[in-house]
């Protein structure tokens, strides 16, 4: 069990030295100028640098003990999880394709009857009434501009 | 004294006017809903209605803005008591007495007492806000980009130090926020740093979209298939007003849960989540019989309540007299000001004394209407709450998407808004606090053009954050903070992570 842990607090402190890295050589690019007269890298580049610092410090701590490790959570449904956010994805792609009350209409029912296990009838009538009920309050009454999409709605 | 009087009438007369009644009145109302709504909040419903807001007058705009702040507080302690789940994350310490005194049959005293407690904390700290805000505003003319970077720097370093668990970890989340909040165009050279290419991130990552993934979309997934169980109180409340007993129990905890949320929320990044932790582990503490703490008590529920009220207050001093936003929330405000074309920071007050002081008003007059109106509303919102959990996921899904997609027109920010939800997510699977991630995400950018700025002043001497004597307090304040904590196994974050 402890091995466990310390291996997931060990593999994300490796992932933010990673990024740390990563900010560094991206910075390194940009040009960092000097201390007279600082370049766009400049920032980046010292933040990356006190976040390998850092994560080492996390990294050396989860070796040395097991405290203050993963989080007591309750158990995730990550395949729901990976649902969902590949139907707020594919959302985002057809929101300007399709327009707003389309593609509302498609995730709500997708949402609530694939993911919440809702019944269909249902799950249409939500979707339907929830689509129509946000573009009147944001589009018609509070005139926050959605999209159309190729259907003009 | 005499004079912030005379200016405090003048804002009554604005505040009294009816369109900004209207205004503060549907603020108040939209907050107390989404403090009761589990998942959507108030940063969120700010951001959500800030494109609605363009086409007011600034004034109406940001009174409505800021009774959704306050609002919420009010709101987030019903679903603590009732539902065990709090509706903010600065509710989360009134369910730990709140939802046993509604198991006992005291539903209605605890949320009697958080009403009033909200009250008189919201009322005070208002008070604190006229007194504090113009000297502060005052004293900040003196400040220049030492002054401001190393204010900055000790915001982001007492967050961190007051993080629930690891103060490195707490540390590094502060570090990715400023690398985050930094990309976009060189506020000097104009030079695009990792936009990737991409247009719409030359003006930098939005915050609404950042917090409606990290605070709303993440908190949906979280409870995906697991709130579907949760079951609403189901007795009648009653006895709204607490007993005799129960204000002799409350009022010191009240007065100092006021205090405490009021001066803690004046520091950049406290905001309103830890103050209500101390408040608690305060009381417990100063209690005669701490055995009673998280079995029903009701100074449990008074003086956290009051305190992340008091706290609201205290974070727009920062906001409003430094133009320093002190948490996610007033950063949206902090760019609605700059939307409205006002020029946030020390001379806000002295150009726009209007603003200033009719939202101050409309602050009172709002608590005020929060008062009359929650307690009768209660059972309105324990019907809300029994809207089954999978219809008000869906809709928070939903409102954080417009929200992130309204503010720039663009699906970009929808992207960034699944990411960061995952982001979210997995924080809180590996223990990773977000509040630092966004404050630093938020003054990331102040923070980079205070130390250029600084840097070509000095000729590149880091002196001059030591020369000049603000700074330096605030350069001392902070290391003393880094640094006690390798000399002390005591730390009041480590502390309270074990009160958890």
């Amino acid at each position: 069990m402890k091995k466990t842990k310390i291996t997931t607090v060990g593999a994300s402190a490796l992932f933010w030295i990673v990024v740390g890295i990563l900010a560094c050589y991206g910075a390194t690019r940009l040009g960092l100028g000097n201390v007279t007269e600082p370049g766009a890298g400049f920032i980046f580049f010292w933040s990356g640098l006190i976040l390998v610092i850092l994560s080492l410090v996390v990294l050396a701590d989860s070796v040395r003990s097991s405290e203050d490790t993963v989080r007591e959570m309750q158990e995730l449904n990550w395949a729901k999880i990976a649902l969902v956010l590949l139907s707020l994805l594919l959302y985002a792609f057809f929101l300007e394709r399709l327009g707003f009350v389309l593609t509302t209409f498609v995730l709500v029912s997708f949402l609530l009857s694939c993911i919440e296990g809702t019944n269909w009838v249902r799950s249409l009538g939500v979707a339907s009434a929830a689509a129509l009920a946000s573009f009147a309050i944001f589009e018609l009454w509070l005139k926050i501009r959605l999209p159309k999409g190729i259907f003009r709605f | 004294m005499l004079e912030s009087l005379a200016s405090l009438v003048h804002g009554f007369n604005i505040a009294l006017q009816p369109q900004n009644l209207l205004y503060c009145l549907v603020g108040v109302t939209m907050g107390t809903l989404v403090g009761v709504l589990p998942g959507i909040g108030p940063t969120a419903t700010i951001a959500l209605l800030l494109p609605a807001t363009f086409t007011l007058n600034p004034i109406s705009a940001i009174i409505m803005l800021s009774g959704i702040c306050y609002g919420a507080m009010y709101g987030g302690s019903t679903t603590s008591i009732l539902l065990n789940i709090p509706g903010e994350a600065s509710s989360v310490v009134t369910c730990f007495d709140g939802y046993q005194m509604a198991r006992q049959g005291r539903a209605g005293a605890a949320l009697g007492i958080s009403a009033f407690g909200s009250f008189i904390a919201g009322t005070a700290s208002i008070f604190g806000l006229i007194l504090l805000a113009p000297t502060l505003a005052d004293f900040a003319l003196k400040f220049g980009p030492p002054e401001y970077f190393a204010l900055m720097v000790m915001g982001l370093t007492v967050v961190a130090y007051l993080a629930r668990r690891s103060m490195a970890k707490a540390l590094m989340m502060a570090v990715v926020g400023i690398l985050l909040g930094c990309v976009g165009l060189d506020p000097i050279t104009a030079t695009p740093r990792f936009t990737f290419g991409i247009l719409e991130l030359a003006d930098g990552i939005g915050i609404a979209p950042v917090v409606m993934g990290l605070f709303g979309i993440s908190e949906v997934l979280e409870n995906l298939g697991v709130l579907n169980k949760t079951e609403v109180f189901a007795g009648k409340i009653e006895g709204l007003f607490p007993d005799r007993e129960d204000w002799r129990r409350s009022l010191g905890p009240i007065a100092r849960g006021s205090l405490l949320g009021f001066f803690l929320g004046l520091l950049p990044g406290v905001g309103a989540i830890v103050p209500q932790f101390l408040s608690y582990a305060l009381e417990k503490k100063l209690s005669r019989h701490p055995e009673r703490f998280g079995n029903g008590a009701i100074e449990g529920v008074a003086s956290p309540e009051a305190c992340n009220n008091a706290a609201v207050g205290g974070t727009f001093i920062p906001l409003l007299s430094l133009g320093i936003p002190s948490t996610a929330m007033t950063a949206i405000l902090l760019g609605a000001l700059m939307i409205y074309g006002l020029t946030p920071g020390p001379l806000l007050i002295k150009n726009s004394p209007d603003l200033f002081w009719g939202v101050i008003a409309s602050m009172y007059i709002g608590n005020v209407m929060l008062l009359i109106l929650n307690l009768p509303l209660i059972p309105l919102w324990v019907r809300v709450l029994k809207i089954p959990y999978s219809y008000l996921s869906c809709f928070i899904i939903l409102f954080c998407l417009i929200g992130a997609y309204s503010l720039n027109n663009s699906t970009i920010d929808i992207y960034i808004a699944v990411t960061f939800s995952l982001v979210g997510l997995l924080m809180k699977k590996f223990a990773f606090e977000p509040a630092p991630l966004v404050l630093a995400f938020v003054l990331g950018p102040l923070l980079e053009t205070a130390l250029r700025r600084s840097l070509i002043l000095s000729d590149g001497s880091l002196l001059i954050f030591l020369q000049r004597p603000i700074s330096a307090a605030f350069i001392i304040f902070s290391i003393v903070v880094l640094v006690t904590p390798l000399f002390s196994q005591i730390r009041l974050g480590r502390g309270l992570s074990e009160e958890d």
